[in-house]
């Protein structure tokens, strides 16, 4: 059974603390030094993370004799959001993933995130689980910044993910919880799967048996390793934006995230006062619909959807 | 004064989003500085500055006081403003987040692009900025080090204190980056206590406004001179944390001058009322930013304090 523990822990002004749990799993026997981090609610709104801690956590308390390192599980780092329904730090307002890696000397986003980094820091690996925000539906995917391609695609690769997205790095991406452990030399996977507020039970299996593979081939697990699905790469084809061109009401035409044809449709931006249809959203290209959005509610400009196309 | 549409954008249910600046005074006369105020929700004291200004340019431009172009937008987040939020409402992004903005992107991405567009080409640029924590502080110019700033536009606005240090990576999304690699000598003016006027701060800020723009060519106007800025750097700021949590009262205001051993503020317990701690200045200086929240987290920066010496 794995050992919980706090990891900070700060006042709050009422009779309460704000802190970071870890439950940590060792080999029954020997020390190691050898550590990951499994890592979820970054983000207050993002659920699916917490099934997948829930999950691994239940298959090692299953499997103690199996454990060859330290294994760190983080369910809930913006605990204050999570139980509040808020993305963000709560009474600051601010994304925990644009503040990293956060100073003592600052306030309390920065002091938590100076905390994860902290308690993290020396891992070998962690992977960080988000869903989508509570506006879009993805599948699962690993996003790494192209400078860290060579390092972390073939990991990426063992995940049992659909999708793995090296994306062009933007400088405020260099405030992000990965890019900072990736900075301190722990090999850090983004994962993104699923929709805000919710929980998808396939996709959390899915993620379990990636983790499991992973932990196996990296000598954290005295398992063989699992049969794995290998994720479309993105260095091969392109991604495309589909944006909304009018305000109003989205109705997808598709339910999930699939395989769509060039030309076909989307989904139809509708006006519930007047009945009338305002547009289509056509795929520009054919491939994978990785990202659908799931809050029907549209400005112009709203992401409705990405494909990912093989061909270009 | 000519009254435009910076931007005007549909929503799906509420009466459209309109941006409007207020322009005076023509370009091939002199010089030109556009000014923004509130881009989030809760920046209060930004909007009142800038709408006080507007009118205070309607009446000197009647007197024939402009010599070059002024542009104020007062308001840019008007949703946010409407209904006591932050950010944007439907996704809660910081339009202050998006720039230089994409006419082909998200929602604020989009706004921010269209208010970009209409900014560019000015001499000088001014964002009146609120604070992104629960302070409160001495009215301050907020200088980053792009290696295109400009601080001799910002020692002309008279203001006690120019808080000049190098940039972090989310400031590479915001208006001030941005606008000065648009090569506008940008400068953000910090004030205030987010969601709430302060007439006091208010017309500092509104003085050292109309200070710049008489002595960079775009009023003329006599014009009372202001401090002699100090620069301070990172180093010179001494940061004071609440070790415990609880209720907070201050004793001091910010712009005190304190020495050494000065009480400055005490925490209680919230439930039982014990002092938990008092808080002591451990260096001399002038108080520039305390906690403006009745409650305190345990850590929390309890009060600024810029020393002349380290
Ligand atoms: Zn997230």
């Amino acid at each position: 059974m794995g050992v919980i523990e706090e990891v900070f822990s700060i006042d709050l002004p009422v009779g309460e603390q704000f802190r970071i749990q870890r439950c940590r799993y060792t080999p029954k026997e020997g020390e190691t030094s050898k550590r990951i981090s499994i890592v979820s609610g970054i983000h207050g709104d993002e659920l699916e993370g917490q099934y997948v801690c829930f999950l691994l956590g239940e298959w090692l308390r299953a499997n103690p004799d199996k454990i060859k390192a330290t294994i760190d599980i983080y369910p809930a780092i913006n605990s204050l959001g999570l139980d509040s329904i808020t993305r963000s730090v709560p009474f600051y307002d601010v994304d925990l993933n644009r503040i990293f890696p956060g100073s003592k000397n600052d306030f309390l986003p920065a002091q938590i995130a100076d905390g994860v980094i902290s308690a993290m820091s020396g891992s070998e690996i962690a992977i960080d689980i988000h869903s989508s925000n509570v506006f879009l539906r993805e599948i699962p995917q690993v996003r790494i910044a192209k400078s860290q391609e060579k390092t972390l695609v073939p990991l990426a690769n063992k995940l049992n993910i659909d999708f793995v997205w090296v994306h062009d790095a933007v400088t405020v991406l260099e405030s992000t919880f990965a890019h900072a452990m990736n900075t301190l030399g722990t090999k850090t996977l983004v994962v993104e799967m699923g929709v805000g507020m919710r929980l998808g039970k396939a996709y959390g299996h899915q993620l379990l048996d990636g983790i499991l593979n992973l932990m196996a081939e990296e000598g954290f697990l005295a398992i063989e390793p699992l049969n794995v699905r290998f994720p479309i790469q993105s260095h091969v084809g392109e991604v495309a934006y589909l944006n909304a061109s009018q305000p109003g009401l989205f109705v997808p035409s598709i339910e999930h995230c699939q395989m769509i044809e060039k030309g076909s449709v989307v989904g139809t931006i509708v006006d519930p006062l007047s009945g009338a249809t305002l547009d289509e959203v056509i795929a520009p290209i054919g491939g994978i619909l990785f990202t659908l959005r799931a809050y029907p509610i549209v400005y112009e400009g709203s992401l409705v959807g990405r494909i990912f196309g093989e061909n270009g | 004064m000519k009254r435009l549409e910076i931007l005007n954008f549909k929503s799906p249910n509420r009466a459209p989003l309109k941006v409007e600046g207020f322009l005076f005074g023509e370009e091939s006369k002199g010089p030109s500085i556009a000014i923004v105020g509130a881009m989030s929700g809760d920046h209060i004291n930004q909007l009142y500055v800038a709408s006080r200004l507007v009118d205070y340019l309607r009446q000197k431009e009647e007197e024939g006081k402009i010599i070059g172009k002024i542009l104020v937008i007062p308001a840019v987040n008007t949703y946010a403003l409407n209904m006591g939020e932050t950010f944007w409402p439907l996704d809660k992004t910081d339009i202050n987040m998006m720039f230089p903005g994409y006419a082909q992107g998200e929602t604020t991405q989009r706004i921010a692009a269209k208010l970009f567009q209409s900014l560019q080409g000015f001499d000088y640029g001014i964002i009146l900025e609120g604070r992104r924590d629960q302070g409160m502080c001495l009215p301050y110019v907020k200088i980053i080090k792009s290696g295109y700033e400009d601080i001799e536009s910002a020692r002309d606005l008279g203001m006690r204190f120019i808080h000049y240090r190098p940039y972090s990576p989310i400031e590479t999304v915001m208006l001030q980056y941005n606008w000065q690699l648009w090569e506008t000598k940008a400068l953000s003016i910090v004030f205030g206590k987010n969601g709430a006027i302060n007439n006091t701060t208010s017309s500092e800020v509104h003085e050292a406004l109309v200070r710049l723009m008489t002595k960079r060519g775009m009023l003329d106007l006599p014009m009372f001179e202001g401090y002699s800025s100090n620069i301070i750097q990172p180093e010179y700021i001494t940061v004071l944390k609440a070790s415990r949590a609880g209720i907070f009262d201050s004793v001091v205001s910010c712009g005190a001058t304190v020495e050494k051993g000065d009480i400055l503020g005490r925490i209680t317990d919230a439930l039982s009322g014990e002092k938990l701690e008092k808080i002591v200045a451990p260096i001399g200086g002038v108080l520039t930013c305390q906690y403006a929240s009745p409650l305190i987290f345990q850590n929390s920066i309890a009060f600024r304090i810029a020393s002349v010496e380290k």
